[in-house]
């Protein structure tokens, strides 16, 4: 334990948590989506997130010939790739989210089984994708280029305000209110809306439930891929099984603002990704995901509704 | 006069900003065939489900036998005599009628996984007997012909008898029948109606939810009506009948409800 | 669909008593010889290309049934997803590792040491988390799964990544010798434990605790309302489950005698979930089909052995799709004097 490096690093650890807050803040809008339309986790977001920061990879090395080797970018090179990037991760996780709701819920859906088949068919994507990715990539790790500059903005209180930093902060936290507005401003939005409330009242309003689904998990990866790109461009290496952890605390995150609300997420997200980090600069960076796993069953312990949540388990009778 | 089985004082369930039971006040009498009435919505169901501990009171009260029941579990209210049947049928679709019936009658047992792995004899005299005792049920509702079909093939009608029986396996001293009549036919309403005179001969007491209200007219001691989640009549079946607050909830008359 | 499950329970129940004994008592014995086919013509068609057959049937074969039928109690009877049932068998075999090397004590004597140790982490997981409804449960499950390994991976009386070295092959069992270059009294070994299981389970089954857990199952709100203690039940479910996957542990660490954390990553958990969905959850023959297929058809046919994982993955999803009860599913059956009853 060390407490001492709290005092010494305060400002810093909480611009990094902050910023790998909302990392997790875009990755549990995944869970919360498709939680919103489906009551049910959908175990394959942490690969959605895996396919997405592939996705950054290849784009940027493949498709835009910026070998890992090379110098960081600049002016409207740096522009159109960072976001073209941003675009094809964002679409190569919502597309593989659509893809993941038809072959594994879709059909157990119309049939009506119960959830455990459907949990367990979604751990089956889950491992089809990251397996995948296992043998695509030999197990080796995978590096991004260096895409802009990290250069130093300035400081403030010992931390050191980097421009990729702040990018990612201000970025994430325009996506979420673009998606917040969606959700409660436009149509499609409050279709969601209704479908979550209720499934069976929502149908007799003749609103096309498959669509509404499939643009729950579509919005969902969307907002994931995005979180993959910000997460390759401040850490620059992925492998098969990156989502993991990131799912786990994502997860986690969306349970700790009560899942299936979009603002809760956002407070979730900020939440864990601070506590995270000061965690592991006091007990040891090996602990992370201890430390994730304990809140989450703390939370689902003592608050299970989360603290902005609905109630997530009550009996129905 | 009779002993009070069942006594519920001043209870209100409150959802959000709905007031589900409002300050309800009543009780089932030992050995009698209470009925519960009242439009839809108007809180019948919620009275079964605080009974059976599935909703946490907001105030008031409820004791049963003279002792409280409040914040004990579930199966520990099953335990201490209360059963109950569903609105719509939900039994174990997947076991026979019999093990339907023996689950609810494992409530009392004794023996445990212990008991079960090594086959003491306390375990199988507990299995023997449950086991005698669900064939009885079942041919007591008529439905022994049954015992080895699974429930979710059963015909409708056969599966509301047989869930019936399987809230019998836990040995109530208060059954609790959530609209057992509905989807049936005059001649099986009937049959039903002698059922449950014949239950209550048998010693216990029936609270039932009913819409039929020839079949409520014929069986039952006592009346109880609900509308919006407050009790307005609780009277002999003939006068309950007469009664002008009863007609009004049903045809929706009061100006406060239109 | 043809339920193969029923058509066996038929022909069982056509057979008299004589008849039963002769069936168990053949088919037990070709499957004690098993460890032989190997070495003749008509039966080495059953050989593994890369590993030792033998090894192979204790290996993943051996390992794979008894944490299939363990898991198995928690998944297919009781309807509980647990996604971190590696978490117990890294117990098992860590208990083994830790205590073999450093105390006096041998395997027989670690064997209720590390069960109890695996039952008891089962209870201190599940007192909070089987509240929880199922997809919490999944995930929370998931995530101990991940803790154990990381304290393993963390801790220095573990060995940290290099894991426990030099673990002592058990003491004789009448006069058997347990080594390396007897693998096959080791087969014998597990295929007592497995019997031992199968019997548990069937005593349990019949009887009290497997209607508690059918009805929690199939309608938890129910099940309590009926008076079933569905967190006692599934609190045993859970246990019993953590108590089969710690043997496993302890037996395998005995065997291969060096352990290290990577053989129990979330994988594994994975792995024999998917024994337990192919066979049929819920049906002990079922899973004892899945986890023998499984785990000998990587082994057998080269080319998947890489790929093992992603087979699996899939076979998860089109399990689940196409037939949701495994390839020998539960009961469905009712019994022929029921069925008579309906055609006439």
């Amino acid at each position: 334990m060390n407490f001492s490096v709290v005092g010494g690093q305060f400002w810093s650890l909480m611009l990094s948590g902050l910023m790998l807050g909302l990392i997790y803040v875009l990755i549990s809008l995944g869970y919360t989506m498709v939680y919103g339309v489906l009551r049910l986790i959908n175990f394959a977001n942490s690969e959605i997130f895996m396919v997405a920061t592939f996705a950054a990879v290849w784009a940027e090395t493949g498709l835009f010939h910026h070998p890992i080797t090379s110098q960081p970018l600049h002016g409207f090179k740096l522009f159109y790739t960072f976001v073209a990037t941003l675009i094809i991760c964002m679409l190569a996780s919502g597309l593989t989210a659509v893809v993941v709701e038809v072959v594994a819920y879709r059909r157990l859906r119309a049939r009506g089984t119960n959830r455990l088949a459907s949990l367990i068919s979604a751990i089956g994507a889950s491992i089809v994708l990251s397996e995948s990715a296992r043998i695509l990539s030999h197990s080796r790790p995978q590096q991004s280029p260096r895409l802009l500059e990290k250069t130093s903005l300035g400081e403030f209180g010992g931390a050191n305000l980097r421009v990729d930093t702040i990018l990612v902060v201000v970025s994430a936290l325009l996506l979420f209110f673009a998606v917040d507005r969606f959700v409660n401003k436009t149509r499609l939005g409050k279709a969601l809306r209704a479908v979550s409330m209720s499934e069976e009242n929502s149908k007799l309003m003749g609103i096309n439930l498959n669509r509404v689904i499939s643009i729950a998990f579509l919005i969902g990866g969307l907002l994931t891929g995005a979180a993959a790109f910000f997460f390759m461009t401040e850490y620059e290496s992925t492998k098969y099984n990156v989502g993991f952890n990131l799912g786990l605390a994502a997860f986690t995150a969306a349970v700790l603002g009560g899942i299936g609300n979009l603002r809760g997420a956002l407070y979730g997200g900020i939440a864990l990704g601070l506590v995270e980090e000061f965690a592991a600069a006091v007990i040891g960076s090996q602990w992370k995901s201890v430390t994730v796993f304990v809140i989450l069953v703390l939370v689902l312990l003592v608050k299970p509704n989360g603290l902005f949540g609905e109630a997530i388990q009550q009996s129905r009778v | 006069m009779s002993e009070k089985l069942i006594e519920l004082n001043n209870v209100t369930m409150q959802f959000g900003g709905v007031r589900a039971l409002d300050e309800v006040n009543l009780h089932v009498n030992k050995g009698e065939i209470c009925a519960l009435i009242g439009p839809n919505g108007a809180g019948k169901t919620t009275i079964f489900n605080v009974i059976t501990g599935v909703y946490q009171l907001t105030s008031g009260s409820i004791s049963f036998q003279g002792s409280d029941l409040k914040g004990l579990k579930r199966n520990i209210i099953t335990k201490r005599g209360i059963a109950r049947t569903f609105q719509n049928v939900r039994l174990f679709g997947d076991m026979t009628a019999l093990e339907n019936v023996i689950t609810a009658s494992d409530v009392h047992k004794k023996s445990g996984l212990l008991g079960a792995l090594f086959g003491t004899p306390r375990s199988r005299r507990e299995e023997r007997e449950s086991k005698a005792r669900a064939h009885e049920l079942l041919e007591f509702l008529g439905i022994d012909h049954r015992a080895d079909q699974l429930g979710k093939n059963l015909p409708y009608g056969d599966q509301r008898r047989l869930e019936i029986a399987r809230a019998l396996g836990t040995e109530p001293k208060l059954l609790l029948l959530d609209e057992p009549a509905a989807g049936f036919n005059p001649a099986e309403k009937k049959a039903l109606a002698e059922t449950i005179l014949k239950i209550r001969d048998r010693g216990y007491t029936v609270l039932l939810i009913e819409h039929d209200m020839s079949l409520i007219m014929g069986i039952s001691d006592r009346v109880i009506v609900l509308d919006f989640g407050q009790k307005i009549a609780d009277d002999l079946p003939r006068n309950v009948q007469n009664d002008p607050k009863v007609i009004a909830a049903y045809l929706g008359v009061p100006a406060d409800a239109s | 669909m043809i339920n193969l499950r029923d058509k066996g329970a038929d022909l069982w129940e056509g057979w008299n008593r004589p008849k039963r004994i002769t069936f168990v008592f053949a088919l037990l014995v070709v499957i004690s010889l098993l460890p032989f086919a190997g070495n003749f013509s008509f039966s080495s068609f059953l050989n593994t290309p890369s590993a030792s057959y033998q090894d192979v049937l204790v290996y993943p074969i051996g390992m794979f049934i008894l944490m299939a039928l363990g898991l198995n109690i928690v998944v297919g009877k009781s309807g509980l997803l647990d996604l971190g049932y590696v978490a117990f068998f890294a117990i098992g075999a860590y208990t083994d590792a830790i205590l073999t090397t450093k105390t006096h004590l041998n395997t027989w004597q670690v064997m209720p040491i590390g069960i109890a140790l695996a039952m008891l982490s089962g209870v201190l997981l599940g007192l909070p988390t089987l509240r929880l409804r199922g997809d919490y449960l999944a995930i929370v499950t998931l995530g101990f799964g991940e803790i154990v390994r990381i304290v393993i991976l963390n801790s220095s009386i573990t060995g940290g990544t290099n894991g426990v070295a030099s673990i002592p092959n058990p003491p004789s069992v009448l006069g058997q010798k347990l080594d390396l270059n007897h693998s096959v009294n080791f087969f014998w070994i597990v295929l007592v434990m497995i019997l031992l299981v199968i019997w548990m389970i069937r005593r349990f089954t019949v009887r009290r605790p497997g209607r508690a857990w059918e009805a929690i199952r199939q309608d938890e709100d129910v099940a309590i309302l009926m008076g079933v203690p569905i967190l006692r039940y599934k609190i045993w479910s859970f246990s019993i489950g953590a108590a089969i996957g710690g043997a496993a542990g302890v037996i395998f660490a005995a065997k291969v005698l060096v352990i290290a954390p990577d053989m129990f990553t979330f994988n594994v958990s994975v792995l024999i979930l998917s024994c337990v969905v192919f066979g049929g959850m819920g049906n002990i023959w079922g899973v004892v089909f899945g986890a023998t297929m499984l785990a000998y058809v990587p082994q057998r046919i080269r080319f998947i052995t890489n790929a093992r994982e992603l087979v699996f993955g899939l076979v998860l999803i089109i399990v689940m799709n196409l037939r949701p009860d495994g390839i020998l599913p539960r009961k469905k059956r009712e019994k022929l004097s029921a069925r008579k009853e309906k055609s006439a």
